[in-house]
């Protein structure tokens, strides 16, 4: 017996471990890169932690010059001013590709400097970003990028935007954009809420042992309202969002629909253990006065039964908005699908506006739910 | 009058709660029915208005056959027989009137009570019955604030709000104390003198001795016994009780 026993431990043992060998090579688990990718890290890290919040009105004044692209391409600056703000590249011209330094005087003091090209045809390419001192200079290496650029004998032209901020703060468009997202998926979790709690709420009576399950006809009834409601919760609302999306294209209506669905079945099986719950007692009162079914219902099952689904329908509804976030992520618009956007344009403080948001708004309806739960008995 | 005729009872799981129990109830009789815990008291009860459905036998109340009534005249039948019971079986988070009105409910409009809208004429009697029961101060209390005495008062006004002919009271004071006791079973007795039949199940004797005109006695799902309190001697006691009830409360007899 002993023998048999360690013969199993031992095999047992050595499955445990090959399985976890597999599953740390198929997540191709490599922890010390955490620690050698930590700048990256901590880049984004404080993006995120500067969220871009208020703004304040920027005031531009740009300064150009002609720089033609090959040289002889087009006429050069004749000459350069001497005062004033002023733009002074080392070279008047240069080849494709070519890298010269330019220099910026009397331009406005501990600003934001924008170097572009503008492009004979209007349009323009930002070539870089910089900084100017206290003496509204600035000294910055650049690289000829557009490749011939003079066009029927008009050069392009190199412009440098100074950004001065004025004025006092006022919310960004970042926030606002947020602050508009942020009610979308509130909202759409709201309302996927309402209305699964709506649809739900009848049925859940349809699912509840002590209120169908009689008779043939009732215990069918039951079990077809009860394996509905199983087979639906088994979806996982971000798939079913997937697959709504694909079906009606993407936007916040399949995200809403998704969730509505998973939520009427997740809603009718709680409602339903709730109604299973009560105490028979009232309602074999009511039954004994000769009350219609209905109204047994009504009187003896009802009032019992409101706190508890009160409080699961607050409880969901906290739940959709942390759901209807990630929905937004696979496309389902919202708060999810504008920092999925931030996210791939590399708008690190704008994602980090977005974050901030949803922890916000997760705390605070986790509190308020909780609140509110409270209250109810 | 109420005929009872070899009535059985046998639950899914086999428990034989009764057997071959008969006996009659005359109108305007405080029947008590006594027996000990799971001799088949409240099974009884119940089968009178099908709470439970008898296995065999048969129920006859003024000649209508009650174990055979299709559901509407099952319902039409419960309306005339109240019941009390040992756990009050108030909705506790209703109001009083609520849980009072809704005694109403085999009798008013089925569309308007359904969005719990009554008539000024029922909530009047409402407020009556609780009257009757020394409680009106109370109509708009919610039912789990009234103490267990009051909350019974509220199950009798829900029952008197049915008009019935009979009331069925299982064990209506095995949760209250002894004043408490006698105070809800004289509302019965004033109940009954007023003309309505009252079977009553029952456990301690002085209240058997007190109140019923007659008793029937069970045990283990049997009818052991039939008659007045008073040939409840030692030896029926024991018969009734077992050999091992306690001496003391045979002694009280
Ligand atoms: N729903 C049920 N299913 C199976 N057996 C039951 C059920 N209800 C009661 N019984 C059994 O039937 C028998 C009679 O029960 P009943 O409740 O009628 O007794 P009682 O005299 O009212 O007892 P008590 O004084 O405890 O209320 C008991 O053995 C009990 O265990
Ligand atoms: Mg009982």
């Amino acid at each position: 017996m002993p023998v048999s026993r360690i013969v199993r431990n031992t095999l047992i043992t050595a499955l445990v471990i090959a399985a976890f060998a597999v599953s740390y090579r198929v997540t191709e688990a490599d922890f010390p890169r955490l620690f050698r990718d930590l700048p990256k890290g901590r880049e984004l890290l404080t993006a995120f932690l500067t969220p871009d919040v208020f703004t304040r009105d920027v005031e531009t004044r740009t300064v150009s010059i002609v720089f033609p692209i090959p040289c002889g391409s087009a006429p050069t600056e004749e000459s350069l001013p001497s005062e004033g703000p002023r733009l002074v590249p080392s070279v008047l011209c240069a080849e494709p590709l070519e890298k010269f330094t330019l220099e910026g005087f009397d331009l406005q003091p501990n600003s934001e400097v924008v170097i572009r090209w503008r492009l004979p045809d209007g349009r323009t390419m930002t070539a870089i970003r910089t900084q100017t001192d206290a003496n509204g200079h600035f000294s910055q290496e650049v690289q000829a990028r557009p490749i011939q650029s003079t066009v029927d004998g008009v050069a392009s032209r190199l412009e440098v935007d100074t950004l001065t901020p004025v004025g006092g703060l006022k919310p960004s468009q970042a926030l606002k954009d947020v602050t508009d997202n942020m009610f979308v998926t509130i909202f759409m979790a709201l309302l996927s809420t309402t209305l699964a709690t709506v649809i739900a709420a009848p049925l859940s009576f349809l699912a509840a042992s002590n209120i169908t399950r009689k008779g043939v006809i009732g215990t069918f009834v039951y079990y077809l309202f009860r394996s509905f409601f199983n087979l639906m919760r088994s979806y996982d609302p971000l798939v079913m969002a997937t697959v709504f999306g694909f079906w009606l294209s993407f936007g916040p209506f399949p995200g809403f629909l998704a969730l509505t669905v998973v939520t009427i079945a997740s809603l009718g099986k709680l409602f339903s253990e709730a109604v299973e719950n009560i105490d028979p007692g009232p309602v074999e009162a009511l039954q004994a006065t000769g009350a219609p079914p209905l109204h047994t219902v009504r009187y003896g099952v009802v009032p019992q039964v409101v706190p508890d689904f009160i409080s699961y329908i607050i409880y969901h509804w906290d739940i959709n908005v942390r759901i209807s976030t990630i929905i937004g992520f696979v496309g389902g618009g919202g708060i999810g699908y504008y920092l999925n956007l931030s996210i791939n344009d590399f708008k690190w403080h704008q994602a980090g506006t977005a974050i901030w948001a949803i922890v916000i708004v997760v705390w605070a309806m986790d509190f308020l739910s909780s609140e509110i739960r409270k209250r109810l008995t | 009058m109420l005929k009872i005729q070899n009535l059985s009872k046998t639950y899914p799981n086999g428990t034989q709660a009764l057997k071959n129990v008969s006996f009659d109830v005359k109108d305007g009789e405080f029947l008590v029915v006594i027996g000990l815990s799971g001799s088949g008291k409240s099974t009884l009860l119940r089968c009178i208005n099908r709470l439970i459905e008898p296995t065999e036998g048969k129920i006859f109340w003024d000649d209508v056959d009650i174990t055979a009534a299709p559901p509407a005249e099952l319902r039409r039948i419960r309306r005339k027989i109240g019941m009390v019971f040992q756990q009050f079986n108030l909705v506790k988070r209703s109001s009083v009137m609520t849980n009072v009105l809704s005694g109403r409910l085999g009798y008013v409009n089925p569309w308007t009570s359904l969005l719990g809208i009554w008539a000024q004429e029922d909530k009047q009697r409402a407020l009556q019955a609780l009257d009757r029961v020394g409680i009106a101060d109370k109509a708009y209390s919610r039912a789990d604030a009234l103490s267990g005495g009051q909350q019974q008062r509220v199950g009798i006004a829900r029952a008197l709000m049915q008009d019935p002919k009979l009331i069925l009271a299982d064990e209506p004071v095995a949760s209250l104390d002894p004043v408490l006791s006698h105070s809800i079973l004289q509302y019965l007795e004033g109940l009954n003198k007023e003309g309505i039949t009252v079977i009553c199940s029952l456990h301690f004797l002085d209240l058997v001795h007190r109140y019923a005109t007659r008793v029937v006695a069970l045990k283990d799902g049997v009818k052991v016994f039939e008659g007045s309190a008073k040939e409840i001697d030692r030896a029926k006691f024991k018969e009734i009780y077992g050999e091992e009830a306690q001496e003391v409360r045979a002694a009280s007899l």
